[in-house]
């Protein structure tokens, strides 16, 4: 195995014999310049997606050391992290973590599999980097149109409103950004959090309490729901109509959207992650500027999910 | 080869929806991507247990021990599911060398009402075991 770092010359298209070869250039002092040779964007999507399985490790005690160990030797080693099996190893593990407790795991773990299986097909394709570019745009587009489906004529309480209307004074995750943004005081949140418990079968009270739900509450209710329908269904078009209709910059400005507001609020940083590096597998090695801006986002869900951000702006508000 | 990945995805999609029909399974989990679209989930669901014997009727708390197979059962009432559930609860009495006949779990979710948003426990289910 030939360590590296996370250089870009340890992604060169030659492999190690691009690093080895004498430099062509000198520079002022007459010391040897260093060969810069191109990342290959579909290595940044792979190696984002070995660090997504090192920061949300996953599954029972019988694949969850094996997807780390892998994970880390793909960051470490080039050639495992370009190798069929190794890809084809973590699409079983994952598919094994899913069937072990069937059917509690959460959806991004599917999409992870498929993702996985995917770069493994691709690394055995003749043109590996059109396929696994045509696979990430083909994965994100159903798993998104399956999203839409189900929010718009499958589940009976979403475009109603009252999915986001109970999840922001329920859900605890959302609770800061319903004080925040909703405009609701603790006391009320508090307050409507016990009028939503449930009572047992055939009880009812005599006085039941009535649900404070200000203006702006309602309003971000509306908003979450409407603008998580029309972003889901932005992506899902970029990605799945034909490329002369939707241009490069809009499929990559619609799932950038989507992840920079969505996982903002929602808690699932590790979906957040697969899809940057889903969005990463689609670009060609030309788009560097497109490639740090996925870069860039993946960092920022990082410290999305990890800041208490509303929180924060909470406690700063009451001084 | 570029699109087994995607067909992958449609055929468990789909079979989720269809699940989800048929036997109830939730839209949050089964890779059908319907998560964050519905109330329906864990928080909202759960299986009552009554353990019936001779001398006994009890209905019971969800015990450590089987707090997985219930979370199982509750995302996706099947028969095969609820049967583990019981066959769990019936080796757990018997350890405690507790009499047990017969298991009785309910399946239930929550119902929010459309103005109010008022809660309501909706039985769905009812799954009987009789111990062999």
């Amino acid at each position: 195995m030939r360590p590296i770092a996370l250089r870009e010359l340890a992604f060169s298209s030659q492999g190690g014999a691009a690093a080895r070869a004498p430099a062509a250039e000198v520079d002022a002092a007459g010391d040897p310049r260093p060969v810069r040779s191109p990342v290959q964007a579909r290595d940044i999507a792979m190696c984002l997606t070995a660090i997504a399985l090192l920061l949300r490790p996953m599954g029972p005690w019988f694949v969850r050391p094996a997807i780390l160990a892998v994970a880390v030797l793909m960051i470490l080693s080039p050639a495992l992290l370009r190798s069929a099996l190794a890809w084809g190893a973590i699409a079983v593990m994952v598919a094994v973590r899913i069937a072990d407790d069937w059917p509690l795991a959460d959806n991004h773990v599917y999409l992870l599999g498929y993702w996985a299986f995917a770069i493994a097909l691709s690394l055995r394709a003749r043109a590996s980097a059109d396929t696994l570019a045509c696979s990430s745009r083909w994965l994100i587009g159903l798993a998104f149109v399956f999203a839409v489906l189900w929010k718009t004529m499958l589940s009976p309480d979403f475009l109603d409103g009252r999915f986001f209307r109970v999840t922001l004074l329920t859900d605890p995750r959302f609770g800061d950004a319903a004080q925040l943004i909703g405009g609701l005081s603790s006391g009320q949140l508090a307050a409507n959090r016990k009028a939503l418990e449930l009572l047992p079968p055939g009880a009812e009270l005599l006085d039941p309490p009535s649900i404070a739900e200000p203006a702006r509450l309602r309003l971000l209710a509306s908003a979450a729901t409407w603008g998580i329908v029309a972003l889901e269904a932005a992506v899902a078009l970029a990605m799945l109509l034909p490329a002369p209709a939707v241009g490069s910059s809009v499929r990559h400005g619609a799932l950038l959207l989507f992840c920079g507001t969505t996982y903002l609020f929602a808690p699932v940083a590790g979906f957040g992650w697969l899809l940057l590096a889903m969005g990463v597998g689609q670009l060609d090695d030309r788009q560097t500027v497109l490639r740090r801006v996925y870069v860039a986002a993946f960092l920022v869900v990082i410290f999305y999910g990890e800041i208490p951000w509303a929180g924060l702006a909470l406690d700063a508000g009451r001084g | 080869m570029k699109m087994l990945a995607p067909a992958l995805l449609v055929a468990v999609a789909s079979t989720q929806i269809a699940l989800s029909r048929t036997f109830d399974l939730t839209a949050w989990k089964g890779g059908g991507f319907g998560m964050f679209s519905t109330l329906d989930h864990a928080g909202y669901r759960g299986v009552d247990i009554v353990v019936d014997a001779p001398d006994r009727s009890e209905s019971l708390q969800v015990p450590a021990s089987i707090e997985l197979a219930v979370a199982r059962a509750a995302a996706c009432p099947a028969d095969r599911m609820l049967r583990a559930v019981a066959e769990a609860v019936v080796a757990r009495e018997r350890r405690y060398q507790r009499p047990v006949s017969r298991v009785t779990l309910t399946f239930w979710r929550a119902d929010f009402d459309r103005a109010t948003l008022r809660p309501s426990e909706r039985p769905v289910r009812t799954f009987v075991y009789d111990v062999p």
